[in-house]
C-alpha cells in the first residue's frame, strides 16, 4: 500500500507537477491566511500590558483607576491587605518623540525599589559591563528625564547612552536623556520596542502630574484565591477603582478587540473556504488524470476501501506539504500587514503598538489542522465517489461528468432549499443570536457553490454550437460539469466576498463622510503628536488655548477632554467627552448634532442647561440605553449617573462614545484640563493661512494644526488603513481562485487530449483551440461573475444591515461604489484571462498523433 | 565596624557601593565631632548608615524552662542614592534613597528561627527618617500582608523598636534604655576598614541596653525583658575589593565588660584584617587592634536553603583581657535569606562559656557572618 502511495506520489510529481503546485498553492494560501491572522490577533492581544511586563513581570493583580490616574495613597492600602505580598505604583504616559518624526514612546515610571525583575541589573550581569549598576539605579532617581531604552530603539533613532532626547506629552515639551540600553525584549518577548523604562517619580514630573500614577500591581502571598483576595481589595479600595485579575485584563484586551479579531478571522475562513475548493479540484483532477490507474489496480484485486485509504493519504500528504509553506507564508504576511494592524489598534482602540509577533505553537497547530483538515476535507468526497466507481466506470472517462451533470439539478435544489431555511430561520430566530448573521453568510456562502452546477447546466443547455466558437466554449462547461463547477464555485465565492466587502467599505466610507459634514464643523483643529498617537494623557496648556482665543482672527474656540471610561456595571467601555461648547454665529450646536434619537433642538438645549449627556448610537445598541434613561458611569469616586438626551450617529469607537459639557465633565471625573481645541475663524479668514501662520508661530513646539479638509483627509485615511488588511486577504482568495480556474482548464486539456486531437485531425488550428479554451476560461469568469455579484449583494447586505449593527453598533447607509465595482470586475476578468493563457497555450499543443482508438 | 552584611544587600541591590568615587558624598573621618543625642538620627551627607539592635529577651511569666530565652534583631538601614545638593524630579514619588529593615527573632527553645524584611523608597508614602529631636529616627510600612509600621522611635532616653510581619508570625513591640554610655569604636569612633586605614566608617554602639516590651510567640503576644546591643555606622566609602567576606561578633560578659570585635577575610591565603572593642564596666574602652584577640571557628552547619556552610561554634582568645572563651550559637539555624536582596547571612543568638576545665557561662552575644556560600561574595 505504501508503495502504490509512493508510486502515485512520484506520478504526481513526475507527470502533474502543476496539478501538485496548485494543490499545494490552495492549501498553502488557505493556511496562510488564517496563521497570518490568527498571528495578528495574539499579537493585538498581547501587545496589551507588554511595556508592563517587560518591567515588573506578571503581575497576580492590577489595580487601575476608573480614569486614568489613581491615587497614590491606596499603595498602603494595598499593602496592608493580608493576601499581598509585594505590591509596587507604575506611572505609564505615551509621549512622541517631538524629533520631527513623531513617532511614539511608551514610557513606563516603575518603583527602583520594587521587588520586581531588575533588568538593568541583569543586563549588567550578564553583559559583564564595567559601569556600577549602582550609579545607574543612582543616576535614574537623580537625572532628570533618565531613561533605559532598548538597544533596538537607540539604533533606529542612533541614540547613545548619555544623548538627550525630546519628548512631548500633550502640548509639554520634556527630554529624556539616555541612561542604559537594556534588552526588555530578552526578559519578555512581547516588550513593545519602543519602550522606555525610567523610575516612577521621573514619570511623574515628566507627566507634570507630581501626583499621579496609573497603576498598582500586585503579587499575591499564594494562599489565598486571587479571586477572593480581588473582590476583598475591591471593597477596600471603593469604588474609584477596579481591581482585576491577569484572567479579567486579557478578557478586557479580548472584549476590545472581539469585533476587530471576529471580523479578521471571518475573512481568513472565506480564504480557508475558497481554499477548499482548490483542494478539491485538484484533487479531482488527480484523480482523473490516474481513473485509468485506479482501473487496473482494481482489476488486480485492489479493494475500494483501499482506493479511498490511498486517495485520502495522497491528499494528506500534499495537505502536509501545503501547511510547511503555508505557516511560514502567513507568518510572513502577518508580518508584512503588522504595521497597519498596530495603526489601527492604536488609533481605533488606543492600544499598545505591536511590535513583535511570535508564531505560538497554538497557531501551529491551527494551521496544520486547517491545512490538512482541509485537504483531507477537499479529497474526501472525489475519493469516495472514484472508490465505490466500478472498474468499467473507472476506465471510460465521460462517465464522471455524467454523474456530475445527473446531480446538477438536486444540488441546484439543495442550494435553493438550504438557503431558503437559512433565511426563514434568521428572520424567525435570529434576532437573539449574535452570530445569527454569521450563520446565514455561511449558509449562503456554502448554497452558493451548490448552485454552480446547475446554473454551468442552464446555461448551456440551450447553446448549439456551430464550429469552434465562444458557443462551444460555453457548451463545453455542461459537458465537463465536474471539473468547471469546482473552478466557477471557487471564483463565485471569492467575488462574493470581495463584492461583499467592497460593497461594505464603500457604503461605511460615504456615510462616514456624510457624518463628518455634520460633525466636523470647526476650521482649524489644534491638538498634540503624543495625542493623535496615544489619545490618553496629553494636554494643552491654558497659556496656549488663552493665545489662541485672543487671535483677531479667531471667533470661537471650542475645547475638548476625552477619557476612556467604564460603565458602574463594567460591561462597557466608553469614550466619555467633555466639550466646552461655543456660541457661534450661523453653526447652532443643534446642526451639529448627527442625532440618531432625539430632536436636535431640546437635544442640544438639555445638553447646555443641565448634566445631560448624548450618547453614541454603538453604545445605545450595546447597552440598550436611550434617550430617557441614564448612563451610569464608574467615576474616580463612585458611579456618576447622568441622563441621556439624545442618541447620536458616532463612528469613531465601536467600544461607544459620549458627550457632554467640559463643565459636567469635570465635575465628575476631576480633570478639565483639555485634549484638543477647534477654532471657529472669522468670516473670510483662510483656515489654511491661518494653520500656516500658527505652524510658524509655535515651531518647535509638539502642536498639530489642521485645517477642516485636512482633518477629514487624516479620518478618511485611518478609516481606509483600517481595512488595508481586508484587502490583502482579498488579494489572496483572488489568487486562490485563479489557480482555481486555470486547474480547470489543465485539468480539460489533459481530460479531452483525445477530442482535441481529434479536432486537430478534423483541421482545426492551434490558434482555434487555444480561443475555445480562453473562451471557456472567461465563461467560467463569467459565471463566476454573475453568482459573485449576486452573492456579493447578498453578503452586503448582511454585513451592513445585520453583522455590523450586532457587532459594531453602527447604522451604515448602503450605497454602491460604481468606481470601484467596476475595477473589481476588470480585475477579476484579467485574473480569469490570465489564468486561462497557459492552458490555452498547453491546448494548443496537441496533435492528431495523439489520437487513439478509444477516443474514436 | 559592623554589620558588613548590609554592604553585601546594598551591592547586590545594586545600590551604589562601588569602590570608585562617590562624589557629593561626605567621607568618613578621623575627627568627626559626635554629638548626643543628635547623631542618633540620620546623616544624610553619607550615603550609608544604619541602626542595628540585637539582644537576648527572657519570657516574664517563664514556665520554668531553663535557659528560655528569644534572640532577637531589628535593623533600620538607610540607602543614599541622590547625595545633597543634587535636585530630585518635582513628583509625589521623589526620593533621595531607600530604607531597608530586617527583623529576627530566633526561638531556641521551639528551633524556630523567623526572619522578616522591608525594602522601600524612603518617600512620605512609604517611609523615611526622622531630624534630630524627632520622635521617630527611622519609619517604613511593613511587609506586604501587615498593616501596621515598623519603626525606631526615639524620646531622647529610650528608643522603642516596632516591628510585624503578620504572614510570618513574627512581631516586636520593645523599649530599650540605655545603662552605658555610647561607646565609639576605633580612633574616636573612626573605624578604619583596612590596614592603611584609608578606607573606614563612623562607628557608635550603645552595648548594652535595658529591653522590656512583649514579642509574638505561638500566635501570641508575651511580655518579655532583657538587654540588647545596639550599633550606628555611617559610611560612604566601602570595602577593599579583594575582601570575600567578615565575622563579627558582640559579647555582653557576665562580669560587666562588653567586646566587639569583627575580622574581614579574603579569598582563600588572602589578607584579613581585624579589630575590636573591649568595654569596662564603667564604660571606658580599650582599642584592640589585629593581632590582640584569635577567632577560631569550630563546629559547621550547612544551610539546607542555601547550602552555605556556616561556623556556630568559635573559640575566642583576648589575652591581654584574660578571655579564653568559647562561643556556641544557640541553635544551629539562625540564618536570614533575604527575598528582597537575594543574599544570605548568618546572624544569631550565641551562649559564652569559659574554656576552663568548669565551662562556665560568662555571658551571650551575637555573632554575624558575611560572604559564605558560593555566589554571595560581596562585590564590593
Amino acid at each position: 500500500m505504501i508503495r502504490v502511495l509512493g508510486h502515485g506520489l512520484l506520478g504526481l510529481v513526475r507527470e502533474g507537477r502543476t496539478l501538485l503546485l496548485l494543490t499545494v498553492v490552495g492549501v498553502s494560501l488557505g493556511v496562510g491566511s488564517v496563521v497570518a491572522i490568527q498571528t495578528l490577533n495574539q499579537g493585538a492581544l498581547q501587545a496589551f500590558g507588554g511595556s508592563v511586563r517587560a518591567v515588573s513581570g506578571q503581575a497576580d493583580l492590577t489595580v487601575l483607576g476608573t480614569v486614568p490616574t489613581i491615587d497614590p495613597a491606596l499603595l498602603p492600602r494595598v499593602l496592608a491587605d493580608p493576601a499581598v505580598r509585594d505590591a509596587w505604583p507604575l506611572c505609564r504616559l505615551d509621549a512622541a518623540l517631538a524629533d520631527g518624526s513623531g513617532d511614539l514612546i511608551q514610557i513606563v515610571g516603575f518603583d527602583v525599589f520594587a521587588p520586581v525583575r531588575y533588568p538593568l541589573t541583569r543586563q549588567l550581569d550578564e553583559t559583564g559591563s564595567a559601569a556600577d549598576p549602582g550609579d545607574l539605579v543612582a543616576a535614574a532617581m537623580a537625572v532628570p528625564g533618565w531613561c533605559a531604552v532598548t538597544p533596538h530603539l537607540a539604533a533606529s533613532h542612533g541614540w547613545a547612552v548619555g544623548d538627550t532626547v525630546p519628548v512631548s506629552s500633550g502640548s509639554r515639551l520634556a527630554r529624556l536623556v539616555i541612561g542604559a540600553l537594556v534588552d526588555f525584549q530578552r526578559y519578555e518577548p512581547l516588550a513593545p520596542v519602543n519602550i522606555a523604562v525610567m523610575d516612577v517619580a521621573q514619570a511623574q514630573a515628566l507627566l507634570a502630574r507630581p501626583d499621579a500614577i496609573h497603576q498598582i500591581d500586585i503579587v499575591l502571598a499564594g494562599d489565598e484565591d486571587p479571586g477572593t483576595a480581588a473582590a476583598r481589595l475591591q471593597r477596600n479600595l471603593g469604588p474609584g477603582v477596579r481591581v482585576l485579575t491577569p484572567e479579567q485584563r486579557a478578557e478586557d484586551a479580548a472584549g476590545l478587540l472581539a469585533a476587530f479579531r471576529l471580523n479578521l478571522t471571518a475573512l481568513s475562513l472565506i480564504s480557508v473556504f475558497v481554499g477548499l475548493f482548490l483542494v478539491l479540484a485538484s484533487v479531482q483532477a488527480s484523480l482523473v488524470r490516474r481513473r485509468r490507474e485506479f482501473g487496473v489496480l482494481r482489476v488486480l484485486g485492489m479493494q475500494p476501501r483501499q482506493v479511498l485509504v490511498l486517495i485520502l493519504a495522497e491528499a494528506g500528504v500534499l495537505g502536509l506539504l501545503g501547511v510547511a509553506i503555508g505557516i511560514p507564508t502567513g507568518f510572513r504576511i502577518a508580518l508584512w500587514n503588522v504595521e497597519t494592524v498596530s495603526a489601527t489598534l492604536t488609533s481605533i482602540y488606543v492600544l499598545e503598538e505591536i511590535s513583535r509577533l511570535v508564531l505560538t505553537p497554538t497557531v501551529i497547530i491551527i494551521g496544520t489542522a486547517v491545512g490538512l483538515g482541509g485537504a483531507l476535507c477537499g479529497a474526501v468526497l472525489p475519493a469516495l465517489d472514484m472508490s465505490r466507481r466500478g472498474v468499467v466506470e473507472l476506465l471510460s472517462p465521460l462517465t464522471m461528468h455524467e454523474g456530475a451533470r445527473r446531480t446538477a439539478v438536486p444540488l441546484a435544489l439543495l442550494a435553493v432549499a438550504a438557503m431558503t431555511a437559512g433565511l426563514l430561520w434568521f428572520v424567525a430566530a435570529g434576532g437573539g443570536n449574535r452570530y445569527a448573521g454569521f450563520i446565514l453568510g455561511f449558509v449562503m456562502l456554502i448554497g452558493l457553490p451548490l448552485l454552480v452546477p446547475g446554473v454551468i447546466r442552464a446555461a448551456g443547455a440551450p447553446l448549439r454550437p456551430r464550429g469552434l466558437g465562444w458557443v462551444l466554449s460555453l457548451r463545453n462547461l455542461t459537458i465537463r460539469l465536474r471539473t468547471s463547477s469546482f473552478a466557477v464555485a471557487a471564483l463565485a465565492v471569492t467575488i462574493s466576498m470581495m463584492v461583499g466587502i467592497t460593497l461594505l467599505v464603500g457604503s461605511f466610507r460615504q456615510t462616514l463622510v456624510t457624518w463628518l459634514d455634520v460633525t466636523i464643523r470647526a476650521d482649524v483643529y489644534v491638538s498634540t503628536e503624543s495625542w493623535i498617537r496615544a489619545g490618553n494623557e496629553a494636554f494643552l496648556d491654558a497659556e496656549l488655548l488663552t493665545a489662541l482665543g485672543g487671535r483677531p482672527d479667531v471667533q470661537a474656540v471650542e475645547t475638548q477632554r476625552r477619557l476612556r471610561v467604564s460603565t458602574a456595571d463594567g460591561r462597557h467601555r466608553v469614550w466619555l467627552s467633555g466639550i466646552a461648547f461655543s456660541a457661534v454665529p450661523g453653526v447652532t450646536l443643534a446642526s451639529r448634532l448627527p442625532l440618531y434619537a432625539g430632536d436636535p433642538e431640546a437635544v442640544a438645549g438639555r445638553l447646555l442647561a443641565s448634566e445631560a449627556v448624548v450618547i453614541g448610537e454603538p453604545l445605545a445598541r450595546k447597552a440598550g440605553l436611550g434617550p430617557g434613561d441614564d448612563l451610569v458611569l464608574a467615576g474616580p469616586d463612585g458611579p456618576v449617573s447622568l441622563p441621556i438626551a439624545g442618541v447620536a450617529f458616532d463612528y469613531t469607537s465601536e467600544a461607544g462614545t459620549a458627550f457632554t459639557t467640559l463643565e459636567t465633565f469635570g465635575r465628575h471625573f476631576r480633570s478639565d484640563q483639555p485634549n484638543n481645541a477647534a477654532l471657529f475663524l472669522q468670516p473670510g479668514a483662510d483656515p489654511d493661512a491661518v494653520v500656516a501662520e500658527l505652524q510658524r508661530t509655535h515651531r518647535g513646539r509638539p502642536l498639530v494644526f489642521r485645517s477642516n479638509a485636512t482633518l477629514r483627509r487624516e479620518v478618511l485615511a485611518i478609516f481606509d488603513q483600517t481595512f488595508a488588511v481586508t484587502r490583502t486577504l482579498q488579494t489572496m482568495a483572488l489568487f486562490i481562485a485563479a489557480c482555481g480556474l486555470a486547474l480547470a482548464q489543465l485539468i480539460q486539456v489533459r481530460e479531452r487530449a483525445g477530442e482535441l486531437a481529434l479536432f486537430r485531425a478534423l483541421g482545426a488550428t492551434r490558434a482555434q483551440i487555444s480561443r475555445m479554451f480562453l473562451g471557456e476560461g472567461l465563461a467560467m469568469a463569467g459565471l463566476g461573475l454573475a453568482l459573485g455579484l449576486g452573492g456579493g449583494a447578498g453578503l452586503a447586505a448582511l454585513l451592513i444591515l445585520v453583522i455590523n449593527r450586532e457587532w459594531f453598533g453602527w447604522t451604515i447607509r448602503p450605497d454602491v461604489p460604481l468606481g470601484a465595482l467596476a475595477l473589481e470586475v476588470a480585475v477579476i476578468l484579467g485574473a480569469a484571462l490570465a489564468a486561462g493563457i497557459y492552458p490555452a497555450w498547453k491546448s494548443g499543443l496537441s496533435s492528431p498523433a495523439q489520437l487513439s482508438r478509444d477516443d474514436l | 565596624m559592623a554589620r558588613w552584611t548590609w554592604l553585601i544587600l546594598i551591592a547586590a541591590l545594586a545600590l551604589p557601593c562601588g569602590a570608585g568615587s562617590d562624589p557629593g558624598w561626605r567621607r568618613a573621618a578621623p575627627g568627626y565631632r559626635w554629638e548626643w543625642p543628635r547623631d542618633h538620627y540620620a546623616h544624610p551627607e553619607f550615603k550609608t548608615e544604619w541602626w542595628y539592635f540585637t539582644g537576648h529577651l527572657e519570657p516574664e511569666d517563664d514556665a520554668g524552662i531553663p535557659g528560655d530565652t528569644l534572640g532577637f534583631q531589628l535593623t533600620f538601614f538607610r540607602l543614599g542614592m541622590v547625595p545633597p545638593g543634587t535636585g530630585t524630579p518635582e513628583a509625589g514619588l521623589a526620593a533621595r534613597g531607600g530604607i531597608m529593615a530586617h527583623a529576627a527573632i530566633s526561638d531556641a527553645t521551639a528551633g524556630d528561627h523567623l526572619f522578616s524584611e522591608v525594602l522601600w523608597r524612603a518617600t512620605p508614602l512609604l517611609g523615611g527618617f526622622g531630624a534630630p529631636g524627632d520622635t521617630v529616627i527611622a519609619w517604613c510600612r511593613g511587609p506586604g500582608g501587615t498593616a501596621d509600621l515598623w519603626s525606631l522611635g526615639f524620646d531622647g532616653q529610650t528608643f522603642a523598636l516596632r516591628a510585624s510581619d503578620e504572614r510570618r508570625g513574627l512581631a516586636f513591640d520593645l523599649r530599650c534604655r540605655p545603662v552605658k554610655p555610647v561607646v565609639l569604636h576605633g580612633d574616636q569612633g573612626f573605624s578604619a576598614k583596612n590596614a592603611a586605614g584609608t578606607a573606614g566608617s563612623l562607628y557608635a554602639a550603645l552595648t548594652r541596653l535595658e529591653v522590656s516590651g512583649s514579642v509574638m510567640r505561638n500566635g501570641a503576644m508575651i511580655r518579655v525583658r532583657g538587654e540588647c546591643w545596639m550599633d550606628q555606622e555611617i559610611f560612604t566609602s566601602t570595602l577593599a575589593p579583594d575582601q570575600k567576606g567578615w565575622d563579627w561578633v558582640s559579647l555582653q560578659l557576665a562580669d560587666g565588660r562588653e567586646l566587639m570585635v569583627y575580622r574581614l577575610f579574603g579569598p582563600e591565603g588572602g589578607e584579613g584584617f581585624g579589630s575590636g572593642t573591649l568595654v569596662a564596666p564603667d564604660g571606658s574602652t580599650t582599642p584592640l587592634a589585629d593581632g590582640d584577640f584569635r577567632l577560631e571557628p569550630r563546629d559547621r552547619w550547612r544551610s539546607p536553603v542555601t547550602g552555605a556552610e556556616y561556623p556556630v561554634s568559635w573559640i575566642l582568645e583576648v589575652p591581654s583581657a584574660g578571655l579564653d572563651l568559647e562561643l556556641r550559637a544557640v541553635m544551629p539555624d539562625q540564618e536570614n535569606v533575604s527575598r528582597l536582596s537575594g543574599v544570605h547571612y548568618w546572624e544569631g543568638a550565641v551562649t559564652v562559656r569559659s574554656r576552663g576545665p568548669a565551662g562556665a557561662s560568662v555571658g551571650r552575644g551575637y555573632v554575624e557572618m558575611a560572604g559564605y556560600g558560593e555566589g554571595n561574595r560581596p562585590p564590593v
